[in-house]
């Protein structure tokens, strides 16, 4: 499990089999391009955009810069921050450096806005306090610690105090 | 269009880990079995399709040509599919067309998958992982898991699912697998033993995932005309449908009932090109996708085989069982068979096949005309085809 790099280590024997020690490790700076005002507006403001079609109406969040419907340019929208939980899960083993505390809860929360539902991380007290259906309404992570992903924010029953 | 048939059928014993053969061998394997059993050699092979999953399992960028060479099949076409748990699937779907359109008269589909040389499965699942919207979803630790867990607690809170129900699959899928030599994972199981196991991410304990698997499967497809060199009957496929959906884990236009739209459309593709009308009457066999076993629950209603909201019903009365109705994955499935990914959606062909021709051994079910062969991949079964098959 470690992150040792294998690639100068030499070949190790299991029996007969003679086992090739190697890491694959690549790093980006992948273009936000025309959806960076997402990423900037969350880090900077605090605000979960999405986007509108002028032609259907449809409003997109995750945003996306064409209606795949009417391949009309849509415009950018601040979404309201509420909707409804439509599934969820209780993840026990975490798969990402980034997320290593566990167990940690994500669902699909449908805004009430948007046309379809997201998957963003839940911030219940256990699993029994969440049933689909239920009315949720998103915070967000102080400035210091946002990074302009998708992890700087979580949905919360509307129920809950706020923070 | 022509007809197609399926001549020839061979795979690897699938296991955790083939570690004295390379994926090279292990696809070289199943395709000596494939010519042995048709009776073809290389040189009857016109064209290639590789299903191949995932560059990280097989610690190279592009496995396929290099396979290609050492099968002896230098200057003819080779390609490669990849369209996640759907690979095998959809690479019988690409040969389909070259044979159907005339585009070539003989062609094999080799599907193989090598996930041990991953250090852990931890590296292995964070592979997978990296299929998600690399904007939105990437960063947030999800996993494959986590897509289908979601689909099964609606299925639960809707239609009153258990986890003993998911973990019934469990115990059948397992038990099937010990009537299938070359099975990974043949176990004599309890639901209590199921309900036991370590959870991963609720409901999904670790009896209710599919296995990682090591191995190689190969069918070669014929035109009509074609068929007739090779020594055995055909196996006709007679409906391939296919469907791939948003990857983003939430993200789907409302489609009634259906938590899998892509397999649902692929579905009824295929049952529209074959004339099936009644799959649940129809249908003799299903080799289908349980990557967790909740999600085969969920398939039964997907493909017809019952009514919406009828699936654990469908299960609790052992309609899915050997000897039910309508037995599911008698080879094992995922759970209890193999998961060698790209080679997955080649296996259940050539399992149907099997089923079809009479040679299925212990896990034989009787009198089998049709079958159906269905694989999925990507989050929350992004991708799907199905296959009709029939004698």
């Amino acid at each position: 499990m470690s992150d040792k790099d294998l690639r100068f280590e030499p070949v190790k024997m299991e029996g007969d089999v003679a086992l090739l020690p190697d890491t694959w490790k690549f790093n980006f700076w992948a273009s936000a391009g025309e959806l960076s005002r997402f990423f900037v507006e969350l880090k900077e403001n605090a605000r979960l955009m999405g986007t509108k079609c002028p032609t259907c109406g449809s409003v997109y969040c995750w945003p996306r810069s064409w209606c795949h419907e009417c391949y009309a340019e849509c415009d950018w929208v601040e979404m309201s921050g509420k909707g409804r939980l439509t599934v969820f899960s209780r993840v026990e083993i975490s798969l990402s450096e980034i997320q290593k505390n566990v167990p940690f809860f994500q669902g699909g929360v449908h805004l009430e806005e948007a046309r379809y539902p997201i998957v963003a991380f839940l911030k219940p007290a256990e699993i029994d306090g969440l049933s689909a259906g239920m009315q949720m309404r998103v915070e967000f992570l102080p400035a210091r610690e946002r990074t302009g992903r998708t992890r700087d924010f979580f949905f919360v029953p509307d129920q809950y105090p706020g923070p | 269009m022509r007809r197609v048939a399926v001549v020839g059928v061979g795979n690897t014993p699938f296991r955790a880990r083939h570690i004295e053969k390379t994926f090279p061998r292990l696809a070289f394997e199943s395709v000596r079995a494939a010519f042995q059993d048709a009776g073809a050699s290389r040189d009857d092979i016109d064209s290639v399709v590789y299903g191949i999953y995932n560059d990280f399992f097989e610690h190279c960028a592009m496995p396929d040509h290099h396979i290609h060479y050492l099968l002896g099949m230098a200057r003819k076409p080779g390609v490669r599919v990849t369209t996640g748990g759907a690979t095998g699937g959809y690479a019988v779907r690409a040969a389909f067309a070259e044979v159907a359109s005339g585009l070539h008269d003989v062609v094999m589909v080799v599907g193989v998958e090598k996930v041990g040389d991953m250090a852990n499965v931890i590296e292995m699942v964070k592979s997978i992982t990296l299929a998600a919207d690399p904007f939105f979803e990437a960063h947030l630790g999800a996993s494959p898991a986590g897509s289908y867990g979601g689909a099964i607690l609606w299925h639960m809170e809707h239609y009153g699912t258990t986890e003993e129900d998911m973990a019934r699959v469990v115990v059948k899928n397992k038990g099937n697998a010990r009537n299938n030599p070359d099975a990974q994972s043949p176990m004599e199981l309890t639901v209590e033993d199921v309900l036991k196991s370590p959870m991963i991410i609720y409901p999904l304990k670790i009896l209710d995932h599919c296995l990682n698997s090591e191995g190689a499967a190969t069918i070669i497809l014929a035109s009509e005309e074609a068929a007739a060199r090779f020594s055995r009957d055909p196996v006709w496929i007679t409906g391939i449908g296919a469907s791939t959906e948003s990857g983003r884990q939430a993200e789907r236009d409302d489609v009634g009932k259906s938590l899998f739209p892509a397999v649902r459309a692929s579905a009824e593709a295929a049952y529209r090109m074959a004339g099936v009308t009644d799959p649940g009457t129809a249908i003799k066999v299903a080799e289908v996708y349980d990557s967790f076993s909740g999600v085969e629950i969920c398939l039964y209603e997907e493909f017809g085989l019952c009514g919406w909201g009828e699936g654990t019903r469908f299960l609790r009365d052992g309609r899915a069982d050997m000897g039910g109705t309508n037995p599911v994955n008698p080879s094992g499935g995922l759970i209890g068979g193999e998961h060698a990914i790209g080679a997955t959606g080649v296996y259940q062909v050539a399992e149907i096949v099997r089923q079809i021709r009479g040679e299925a051994g212990a896990r034989q079910v009787p009198g089998v005309k049709t079958g159906i062969a269905q694989s999925m991949g990507g989050a929350r079964g992004a991708y799907s085809v199905t296959i009709v098959l029939e004698g």
